[in-house]
């Protein structure tokens, strides 16, 4: 499957105007250069406002708290990824952003209005759910047509923006063909395109490679940054760390609820200062192993996840052999050790005390 | 707009899947033709002689009942064989010619022949007539016989042949009778019973298996997909009423124009027939989208949907008319819709009825049209959230 180069600038002049017709703001070429915001209707979006803004969002199921106090915004053309693992409240968040779910408290607005209630305002986001929310007796077409009707687009705008968004997708060849015919990666492609179809500018993400192979994979994350390179919104949830380094601009780290920490990926390695993480491979007791690694001076967290220990350590490579000698008293025996430079996982890791798992 | 956006693609989802195409289409216009054909049969009656005599009375009597259209006759050699068929249902009425009729007639006295049949039974009932029409008419020979034996020439043996070969040059008297005041309480013979019948069974069964659509609309996801776009719950809601109300509406068309086309059904007066089945889809969209809301999966609407549309149409007459059944089970029966609609049909084709006279039973089906929407949208609201 090959992606196409020019969905720049096709991405580019879709924020100019909203599938209501009300201007937004939008990047002025294909290199993703923002232009100042032209008002006109009660649909523009307010000067100087972020797309999206987040504020004390706050969520409970019960007596379950799903999400809380959780703050955050996102500006035109950046892609900004929630990063936790599965149940951590990301889903109910991207909800809630999406007018699925009330908040118990805090605020959203969508370019600078309040979210609640305004249908104009759902009409500038494109939503893609984590399962895919398709007709599967309906061809890519009829189904993109049917969801296109939902935000008034008819004639001939509906069908030019239906064959764009299968363009996008690179489903124009099967547009004819039931969707249960489609592979699983081609179902996730136009699960996407759908999001599309009214030139959102934000467009909502929720998990959108969860089982798929890795072809369709890489071209799900690759057409997800041309969109924010186009000047697209784009608010992306994942829990594959090396998805939210690839394509996220910012990333906020999510854990039991709460927003632990948000920033560019180097601005929260450097959270890490000095410290690595270290990978320990083994063979038997992984929790005894775990509990034995924690006694070593310097070894700030230690988790299992994937049949391995996961540290954090200051200087890990200096108190590597403190770290065998533990081993070695623990009786149990290592397959392998691998210090890896600071990445997301290691900083995840500190900031929650548990490694992110599937 | 939207409402009808989601209505359309709904409706293209049913008109796509053969096998709902069959139950909606092809099945009605089978049933129709089937029990139409079947209820036509009812005019000739299937009835067994046993003639304990073997003598000349006996003979004639059973020739009378073969020559008449209205009878198909099944000579039995014992008493017990009789009983046996009619206990069996293979016969509609047995009849028992008994010994010594040849001597009781050329004597004069009263020949009593026995018929057997189920007094409840308004079919048997009928066939007992069917044949008792036949001994009279056998009986006025006999008398005719010995009027003239005893008071002109020749023995009661001749002048019965000779009334058997005048019969039918003798001017009879005839009886015309006029229903003044109509109180038919059952639907047409034929086609006319079948096709009102089943349009008001198929119309709410396929309603109710067609349930199925919003639990699958539910579990793809794709209601919360129309609800994070600019789609207001209230639209979601009345997309699924307008395409439940259309297929009904069609399929209930599609029963009118092929009865009246194809089997010759009179639909009685139009604009209340019209009336009725714009009310009966109603009725119909209804109890289809609160079958979509109670059950939890697809495969639960269609097995238990169908199963609940064949026993509400049994209760409420789509099956057999009311009147033959007891007064307890014809008032149970009322509490389904498919009574009221049924009835509404009867007093249209039966009884010449108008739109003021089915009255009573529109403002029913209205009731029971308004409880299943209202209860639809309810849990549908509830749904779509």
């Amino acid at each position: 499957m090959s992606l196409r180069a020019d969905s720049v600038l096709r991405v580019r002049w879709w924020l100019s105007f909203t599938s209501d017709g009300a201007r937004c703001r939008g990047p002025a070429a294909g290199n993703g250069d923002l232009v100042p915001i032209v008002s006109t209707g009660n649909t523009a979006q307010v000067p100087d406002e972020p797309v999206l803004r987040c504020a004390e969002l706050t969520r409970r199921f019960g007596e379950r708290l799903a999400v809380d106090d959780v703050s955050f915004s996102l500006d035109a053309g950046e892609i900004y990824g929630l990063l936790g693992p599965n149940g951590a409240g990301k889903t109910t968040t991207i909800k809630m952003v999406c007018g699925l779910l009330e908040p118990d408290g805090g605020t959203i607005t969508i370019g600078g209005r309040p979210a609640a209630g305004d249908l104009s305002v759902k009409s500038l986001v494109g939503y893609v759910p984590q399962d895919v929310a398709l007709y599967s007796d309906l061809t890519a077409r009829e189904n993109l047509a049917f969801l296109g009707r939902l935000y008034r687009l008819h004639g001939a705008l509906l069908e030019e923006r239906v064959s764009e968004a299968l363009e996008l997708t690179d489903l124009s060849d099967r547009a004819g063909d039931r969707v249960d015919s489609f592979s699983g990666g081609m179902k996730r492609r136009l699960n996407m395109a759908a999001g599309l179809l009214n030139h959102p500018v934000l467009l909502v993400l929720d998990e959108p490679t969860v089982g798929v192979d890795p072809q369709s994979r890489h071209a799900i994350l690759e057409r997800v940054q041309t969109f924010g390179r186009g000047g697209m919104a784009v608010l992306y949830t994942t829990h594959y760390m090396e998805e939210a380094e690839r394509v996220c601009d910012r990333v906020g780290i999510v854990d039991r609820g709460r927003l632990v920490a948000e920033g560019t990926r180097r601005e929260l390695v450097a959270r890490l200062g000095q410290r690595d993480r270290i990978e320990l491979g083994a063979a038997g007791d992984l929790e005894r192993l775990a509990a034995a690694v924690r006694t070593v001076p310097g070894v700030e967290s230690a988790d299992t996840a994937d049949h391995a220990v996961h540290l954090v350590a200051e200087d890990g490579r200096r108190i590597l052999p403190a770290i065998l000698e533990a081993a070695e008293r623990a009786e149990v025996a290592l397959n392998s050790v691998d210090v890896v430079e600071p990445d997301l996982e290691a900083v995840f890791l500190h900031l929650t005390g548990t490694a992110l798992r599937e | 707009m939207r409402a009808i956006a989601i209505a359309r693609v709904s409706i293209r989802r049913i008109v796509r899947d053969r096998t709902a195409l069959f139950f909606i289409v092809v099945l009605p216009v089978i049933v129709i033709l089937i029990v139409g054909a079947a209820e036509r049969g009812f005019t000739t009656f299937r009835v067994g002689v046993v003639d304990l005599g073997a003598g000349q009375a006996g003979r004639q009597l059973t020739t009378a009942f073969e020559h008449s259209s209205d009878l198909a006759v099944s000579r039995y050699a014992t008493l017990a064989a009789l009983r046996k068929a009619v206990a069996r249902g293979e016969l509609n009425v047995g009849v028992v010619l008994p010994s010594g009729m040849d001597v009781t007639e050329g004597r004069g006295g009263t020949v009593a022949v026995g018929v057997m049949a189920e007094q409840a039974n308004s079919s048997q009932q009928a066939a007992a007539t069917a044949v008792s029409s036949v001994i009279a008419g056998q009986g006025a020979k006999v008398q005719a016989a010995r009027f003239a034996s005893v008071h002109g020439s020749g023995t009661f043996e001749e002048n019965l042949a000779r009334a058997g070969s005048l019969q039918p040059h003798v001017a009879q008297v005839g009886l015309r009778s006029q229903t003044a005041d109509s109180s038919h309480n059952v639907l047409p013979e034929g086609f006319s019973y079948s096709a009102p019948t089943m349009l008001v069974f198929f119309v709410f069964l396929n309603a109710l298996a067609a349930g199925a659509s919003i639990i699958e609309t539910r579990q793809l996801g794709m209601y919360e997909r129309m609800t994070a776009g600019p789609v207001r719950r209230g639209t979601i809601i009345a997309g699924e009423t307008l395409a439940y109300f259309t297929m009904a509406l069609l399929q209930a068309t599609l029963i009118v124009v092929v009865g009246g086309v194809a089997f010759g059904v009179s639909w009685g007066d139009p604009l209340a027939a019209t009336v009725l089945v714009a009310l009966w889809a109603l009725v119909g969209a209804g109890a289809g989208m609160l079958s979509g809301t109670l059950f939890h999966t697809p495969e639960q609407a269609s097995a238990i949907g169908p199963t609940a549309g064949i026993a509400l149409g049994m209760l409420g007459g789509c099956m057999w008319p009311l009147a033959i059944v007891s007064s307890t089970m014809r008032q149970i029966g009322h509490l389904t819709p498919q009574a009221w609609a049924v009835d509404a049909w009867t007093s249209l084709l039966s009884r010449s009825g108008t739109i003021s006279s089915i009255a009573p039973q529109l403002a029913v089906l209205g009731a029971f049209a308004a409880l299943f929407l209202v209860s639809a949208t309810v849990r549908l609201r509830r749904v779509v959230a």
